[in-house]
């Protein structure tokens, strides 16, 4: 983590709000028992991801994640575009009028500079910000209760992500993708993801494949996935082969393996090394698919 | 610019405040209208509560920690406005007859329409008081990095620097919702 919690000089808050023209943030002036909360928010949030682990996997778009993990993403992966653009951003929006209408805000964040000018920013999805909305408070007001008319909002213990100038610290990966729009963000970068992965893997025809992945989301996380994975290097009698054995149907026009119309996740879960054969039987060939896989090193 | 500037009721008293010399001005030459022990304690008034309100803002944004990050686009010292202050406020104002109940009206109307104006417009940094304080008073304007999400408004920044560089970040008190205060420790 390229900051200091030790040394927080300040700490500015936000939210994100849906707008017709696209997400747009805003700064909204808290006082300093808000900045204190915020800040222990982010600090609950490092410990907890630290008590997970303190070496992250990468956050894989085609992985099924568990809903606490502490994975971490480069800011400057495709995926967290909106994030680096947030990063970057200078002199946010003021308008302290953004949570006239709560319903619209999808997610609240605070921006923490430390005493060597690095930036962090904390991130949660807003669904307490609004739910309290619906609720009906109370309070004592001397020794009777009363309920609370003005607007409330109330912030959690944690973030679900927290960023720095190079990576994306996830601590709930669902609130990650929701903020970052992430099926829509993998359904945009299909076209630019199968001529990456294209250039490397001519062995394969890929029409087929765009066209599907273009309108199924589970197709073009995984299409995401590939791309990280070492894809130079596939022998493609070892692909035809594993297809083969796993049940993926494919015929070789030309030299290039075209997979078979309903076969295309089969084809991609093999290339994200999700689909595999074992032999642990005599004669008993075993075919599985993986939902959730980790390398093993060594 | 922000969808409504707010702190209607503190930028009243920092206009005010702005125009606080006038009233020196006057309490020393006096009106022939009005005895002077009550023309001088209301002179006296108009200076000591707008310029106490304008030190307990920038105490309490402090306090408050009312603190923002702000990057530094392209800087303008404008020290002309104090000069326009000065022309379009002060100098007629204190050449003003005010020895009838009629132009004393007149002068106290005209002063109500220009610090309207002042609200309105949002110049309420126009203050000689800042540098008598040695602060000077840099327009600064958004940087075009591309970015969608940076802010695209221009803001005001009370410092005392002399220069500002494109890039520059300074941690500033919010005054207003367009002018910030750079204490310069």
């Amino acid at each position: 983590m390229q900051f200091s919690f030790g040394t927080i000089q300040s700490t500015e808050f936000g939210v994100g709000r849906d707008h017709p023209d696209g997400q747009q943030f805003h700064n909204i002036t808290v006082d300093g028992s808000v900045q204190d909360a915020l800040q222990e928010m982010a600090t609950a949030t490092w410990d907890k991801m630290q008590g997970i682990t303190a070496t992250p996997a990468q956050y894989e778009p085609a992985e099924k994640h568990g809903s606490m993990e502490h994975l971490v993403l480069p800011l400057a992966d495709d995926l967290a575009m909106l994030l680096r653009d947030l990063q970057n951003a200078q002199n946010l929006a003021l308008d302290n009028a953004a949570l006239s209408d709560p319903t619209k805000v999808f997610c609240y964040f605070a921006k923490m500079t430390d005493a060597d000018g690095r930036t962090l920013i904390a991130l949660r999805r807003a669904s307490q910000f609004k739910g309290i909305l619906k609720n009906r408070l109370i309070r004592v007001v001397t020794d009777a209760l009363k309920i609370i008319e003005d607007n409330v909002f109330k912030l959690d213990h944690d973030y679900d992500f927290l960023f720095d100038a190079e990576n994306v610290h996830i601590l709930r990966p669902s609130g990650f993708e929701f903020v970052c729009k992430l099926q829509q963000a993998v359904l945009d970068a299909v076209p630019n993801n199968i001529q990456a992965i294209e250039t490397d893997l001519d062995a394969v025809d890929f029409t087929n494949i765009a066209t599907y992945a273009s309108s199924h989301p589970r197709a073009a996380r995984y299409l995401a996935s590939i791309r990280t994975q070492e894809i130079a290097g596939i022998d493609t009698p070892a692909l035809k082969r594993l297809c083969r054995n796993t049940g993926v149907e494919f015929r070789s026009v030309n030299g290039k393996i075209i997979v078979e119309d309903g076969h295309v996740m089969g084809l991609l879960e093999v290339l994200d090394r999700r689909r595999y054969e074992v032999k642990l039987v005599a004669n008993t060939p075993e075919r599985f698919r993986a939902a959730s896989r980790s390398k093993l090193e060594g | 610019m922000p969808k409504q500037e707010r702190l209607g009721f503190a930028r009243l008293f920092m206009v005010l405040s702005s125009i606080s010399p006038l009233f020196i001005i006057w309490a020393i030459r006096g009106t022939s209208v009005i005895p002077d022990e009550y023309f001088i304690s209301f002179c006296a008034f108009m200076v000591a509560i707008p310029n106490g309100f304008l030190a307990l803002r920038l105490i309490t944004a402090r306090k408050l920690r009312e603190t923002r990050e702000l990057t530094i686009g392209r800087a303008e010292d404008h020290r002309e406005h104090l000069l326009v202050y000065l022309f379009a406020m002060l100098l007629p104002f204190y050449a003003a007859d005010i020895s009838s109940w009629r132009e004393f009206s007149a002068a106290i109307g005209a002063l109500i329409f220009i610090v309207f104006l002042f609200w309105h417009l949002n110049l309420h940094y126009m203050n000689i008081v800042y540098a008598l304080f040695g602060y000077r008073v840099f327009t600064v304007y958004p940087s075009e990095d591309g970015n969608p999400i940076s802010g695209k408004s221009t803001f005001v920044l009370i410092t005392r620097r002399t220069l500002l560089h494109p890039g520059e970040k300074i941690s500033a008190n919010r005054l207003s919702d367009t002018v910030y205060f750079d204490w310069g420790e």
